[in-house]
């Protein structure tokens, strides 16, 4: 009897085993396959958009030798110094060459004081990053908070006042948000400092009251749209038969909660999410320059300004990277969250 | 179309701060009660009779200044959204119809320009193609003009698809007769919607890009230089920032609710907008923009 029992569960675990490593090799595959379409989307993105960028000096038809001889040197001494720097090639030898040392993290040197450019950008970078990393953290954790609370509250008070924010955060451009956080808590109430940046190694409490205020200023938009669109797609998800009947088996509002309704809600959220970083990392120009961040939108605009055309082209490169890559993990999560998402594309 | 809109309140209300602020711009310069570059003996002062919203750090008017700044905003905003519409929309449309090279060609060009942080293109595009405003705009309206693609090509794609188009077709009918006659009807609301909402993009960006001090030379006044010459002197006048910020928040929050209202009273082309946008009913979980669109 006993031995019967164990045999029979020994064959239950067996079998729920097998199920479990099927099920996991079918996530496993999913996620390679979808891994693979969103790299057959994003090589040509990349390839494309480095495309437009080198084009930019072209374009600009600026030159080395203006900002290093001035405005009066001799037409041979331009020549010579622009065959210095390779620009007498043709454009696209210069392009696969250019295209070449940057699959290296090789960006150049600037035109300015010929530093190395992949340098000077990484000395921005960590603040850039640092700002960006909490601004999506606010963001995500606020917007879904937000949106959470006006689906669920749907019609009340809290619903009528998320609503309303999300009107005014909507139409607040990242650098009026920056100047009304500037004058309320930097310099009226004096809780952060106005400007500067301090490094994480100098401990986490500087750290975080410089970033604070920029992330908040950069967040307030991502907060605005995931709260919107997940608000909208959590009401409509409730309206679904299948949550109808979640509800109707006598399921617990959390269980039908996180398992029914936000699992299928969480789509447009998310993408919305991956829409908005290139908006977040070119807000950063603004925020940094109100911040006095020394960070990478204040390098690009400032070699901008200069025509330091190869530091400019270097600052979109990696502005390309970090929007690619995020986008590609928003693919992944989205693969891994709604299986569904990934048919049809 | 336009008297749909005007049924409703909040459409009076949109076409009303647009009206108002258009008004601004045409006659802004000539309103403006002082010389919007001449400094007074007072730098800093308050809201007095003289000066209405007081002066700045060099002891300009503030109101004259913010009057006169005007005509750049809407000017470069306007030109930002035209750039886009004739950018995006024309090549939306030509995309269902000019064979599947042109099509993935357009379609991973849209991409790319999705992926393009514009905010940073357009200061590093402007900054060095020269110290120009309309260089600014016309890069900025090419790097927002995948709404207009997207928005047109969705549209384009249902008409194409729809059983009175087809019958056409077999009757005889040319592409350029069917674009005419059938896909410009069904892609214009959607394209008002975009055209709304583009002219709210472009306000923000070329009120950045004037806080930054590009495209614009410093004397001149803008909305954007407002707030940044502002930014210096907080301690001093912390309600300085608030008429320029809110001169900008209210346009833009005009051209969101004329978009929207334009979408509710053009209902089917709306929908059409929102398929575009990627956010699909749920039954359908929505694709991020940047992953091959409607196609």
């Amino acid at each position: 009897m006993t031995s019967s029992t164990a045999v029979a569960r020994t064959g239950l675990d067996l079998r729920r085993h097998r199920l479990l490593v099927a099920r996991a090799r079918h996530a496993g595959a999913g996620i390679l396959v979808a891994l693979a379409r969103a790299v057959a989307i994003f090589v040509p993105v990349f390839v494309f958009a480095t495309f437009i960028t080198f084009a930019l000096r072209s374009l600009s038809g600026l030159s080395p030798a203006r900002i290093q001889l001035g405005e009066n040197a001799t037409p041979e001494a331009i020549a010579r110094v622009e065959s210095q720097w390779g620009l007498d090639r043709p454009f696209l030898v210069q392009y696969g060459h250019w295209f070449g040392a940057l699959l290296h993290g090789d960006l150049g040197t600037s035109w300015v004081n010929g530093a190395d450019i992949s340098t000077l950008i990484g000395l921005g970078l960590g603040v850039s990053l640092s700002v960006a990393t909490l601004a999506l953290v606010i963001g995500v954790t606020g917007g879904f908070a937000l949106g959470t609370l006006a689906a669920l509250r749907q019609g009340s008070w809290a619903d009528r006042a998320v609503t309303g924010f999300v009107t005014i955060a909507s139409v607040m451009p990242a650098f009026v948000v920056g100047i009304v956080l500037v004058t309320v808590f930097a310099v009226g109430l004096e809780w952060f400092p106005s400007a500067g940046y301090a490094p994480l190694r100098t401990g986490v409490g500087p750290w975080l009251a410089h970033i604070t205020l920029p992330a908040l200023a950069l967040s307030l938009d991502v907060v605005a749209d995931v709260a919107r669109q997940l608000r909208t797609s959590l009401v409509a998800a409730y309206r679904e038969n299948y949550v109808v009947g979640a509800i109707v088996r006598g399921l617990g509002r959390r269980r039908v909660f996180w398992r029914h309704a936000l699992r299928n809600a969480i789509g447009p959220p998310l993408a919305v999410l991956g829409l908005k970083f290139p908006a977040l990392v070119g807000a950063s120009v603004v925020t940094e320059w109100i911040f006095g961040l020394q960070g990478f939108g204040r390098f690009a605009n400032d070699s901008a300004q200069a025509g330091d055309v190869p530091a400019v082209q270097g600052v979109l490169v990696v502005s390309i990277v970090l929007v690619v890559t995020f986008n590609l993990l928003v693919n992944l999560v989205l693969a891994r969250v709604t299986p569904a998402s990934q048919r049809g594309v | 179309m336009l008297r749909r809109v005007l049924s409703l309140p909040s459409g009076r209300l949109a076409i009303g701060v647009l009206v108002l602020v258009a008004a601004l711009a045409v006659l802004g310069p000539v309103l403006a009660p002082q010389d919007p570059l001449a400094t007074s003996g007072t730098t800093l002062a308050g809201v007095s009779g003289s000066h209405w919203l007081g002066t700045d750090n060099l002891g300009r008017d503030v109101l004259s200044r913010l009057l006169a700044g005007s005509r750049v905003s809407v000017l470069g905003s306007v030109e930002v959204a035209l750039v886009a519409l004739v950018v995006g929309a024309v090549p939306g449309i030509l995309s269902v119809y000019l064979g599947r090279t042109i099509e993935w060609l357009s379609l991973r060009l849209a991409d790319t320009l999705v992926a393009l942080p514009f905010l940073l293109f357009a200061v590093a595009v402007t900054a060095l193609l020269g110290n120009g405003l309309t260089q600014a705009m016309v890069v900025t309206g090419v790097l927002v003009s995948p709404l207009f693609y997207r928005v047109s090509r969705a549209a384009t794609l249902t008409v194409a698809r729809s059983a009175y188009v087809e019958s056409a077709v077999v009757a005889g009918a040319s592409i350029g007769w069917v674009v005419r006659r059938h896909v410009w009807v069904k892609v214009l609301p959607p394209v008002a919607v975009a055209l709304a909402q583009t002219v709210g993009t472009g306000f923000v960006i070329v009120s950045s890009l004037t806080f930054l001090g590009i495209g614009v030379q410093p004397p001149a006044p803008t909305w954007g230089g407002l707030l940044a010459s502002d930014l210096g002197f907080l301690a001093y006048q912390p309600w300085a920032p608030l008429a320029p910020a809110l001169l900008i928040m209210a346009t833009v929050w005009a051209c969101n609710v004329l978009a929207d209202v334009v979408r509710d009273v053009s209902g089917e082309a709306g929908r059409a907008l929102v398929a575009a946008r990627g956010s699909r009913p749920p039954t359908h979980p929505s694709t991020p923009r940047t992953s091959g669109g409607v196609s």
